[in-house]
């Protein structure tokens, strides 16, 4: 069993390299995009599935992102 | 007498550990012990400094795989015990990752790794890390790529109303203002306590303002720390 964990920025926070992404774009010609937010992913495979979501919800909060500045997002893939 | 003895806690990855023991030793008149990150035993307790460097690569965060170091257990629980704790640079953003520090130090706002002299300013006097230090701005050099200090609006006034800020990056004649903050940090913080003034972090590099830098800045913080022990 495979599970996926987003984890981005909280709104608002300040991201230079998504901001200069972004600013690429716009020197690629196109107009249409408004704002960029980047993020990362982890996928994450699991043998049982007891307590799984209560385990993930715990290292996702605990060490993989840091809640004062970003969410994180758990699927199931 | 014997010399007092300080910790200073060593992960894969840390670089200031000796810059920090030779000014540890030289300028607070004690030994030292360095604790490797697996040790689960702090055994010199009078103080624990968390030293400068890439701890395990700044791999996901910087300093986040180092908050569950066997040792860092040790220094949170030593921590709540009232033991003087003191992180520098990647220390500071180990400590925020551990909590131990309120907010986080994530990039700078211009994504460079910056390296350079830099003025602080010492915002509060009223705590046992920075008493003892006459001047009101001193010069510390910075290096660091994650230094731009963030938290969310309701814990700035709460660390601004408890006199938690204690380091802000200004001019050299104390100036703080959006020109004198090299990374973007929130009000240009460059350092902070805990509540109960027994934890500081900051991103400034004394240790290396004891030899070079023009006024050795670095010597009266140290020496200043002795009244901890």
């Amino acid at each position: 069993m495979i599970y996926r964990v987003y984890i981005n920025f909280k709104k608002g926070i300040l991201d230079p390299e998504a901001e200069a992404i972004k600013r690429t774009i716009d020197s690629m010609g196109y107009k249409t995009i408004k704002n960029i937010s980047k993020g990362k992913f982890f996928d994450i495979e699991i043998s049982s599935s007891k307590n799984t979501l209560g385990d993930l919800e715990k290292i996702s909060s605990d060490l993989l992102s840091n809640p004062i500045i970003e969410n994180f997002k758990i699927i199931k893939k | 007498m014997p010399k007092k003895v300080v910790s200073i806690v060593v992960f894969p990855g840390s670089n200031c550990d000796r810059d920090l023991d030779i000014a540890v030793q030289k300028y607070m008149n004690v030994n030292t012990e360095l604790v490797w990150h697996d040790d689960p035993n702090i055994k010199n307790q009078e103080m624990i400094f968390i030293p400068g460097g890439f701890s395990f690569g700044d791999y996901l965060r910087s300093g986040a795989l180092a908050t569950k170091s066997p040792a860092m257990k040790e220094v949170i629980r030593l921590s709540k015990k009232g033991v003087p704790i003191i992180g520098i640079c990647n220390g500071f953003q180990i400590l925020t990752e551990c909590k131990l520090l309120d907010g986080a130090l994530i990039d700078n706002c211009k994504r460079l790794f910056i390296c350079k002299e830099n003025f602080v300013k010492i915002e509060n006097k009223n705590n046992p890390f920075t008493k003892n230090i006459h001047k009101n701005v001193v010069q510390f050099p910075i290096a660091h790529a994650q230094g731009r200090f963030y938290t969310s609006e309701d814990n700035l006034k709460r660390l601004e109303d408890n006199n938690q800020i204690v380091f802000k990056y200004s001019s050299r004649d104390g100036k703080i203002n959006k020109s004198e903050n090299p990374n973007g940090s929130m009000n240009n913080i460059a350092g902070i306590i805990n509540k109960n003034k027994n934890i500081l972090g900051l991103m400034p590099h004394p240790e290396r303002a004891i030899n070079f830098s023009e006024d050795n800045d670095g010597i009266s913080f140290f020496r200043g720390l002795q009244n901890l022990l």
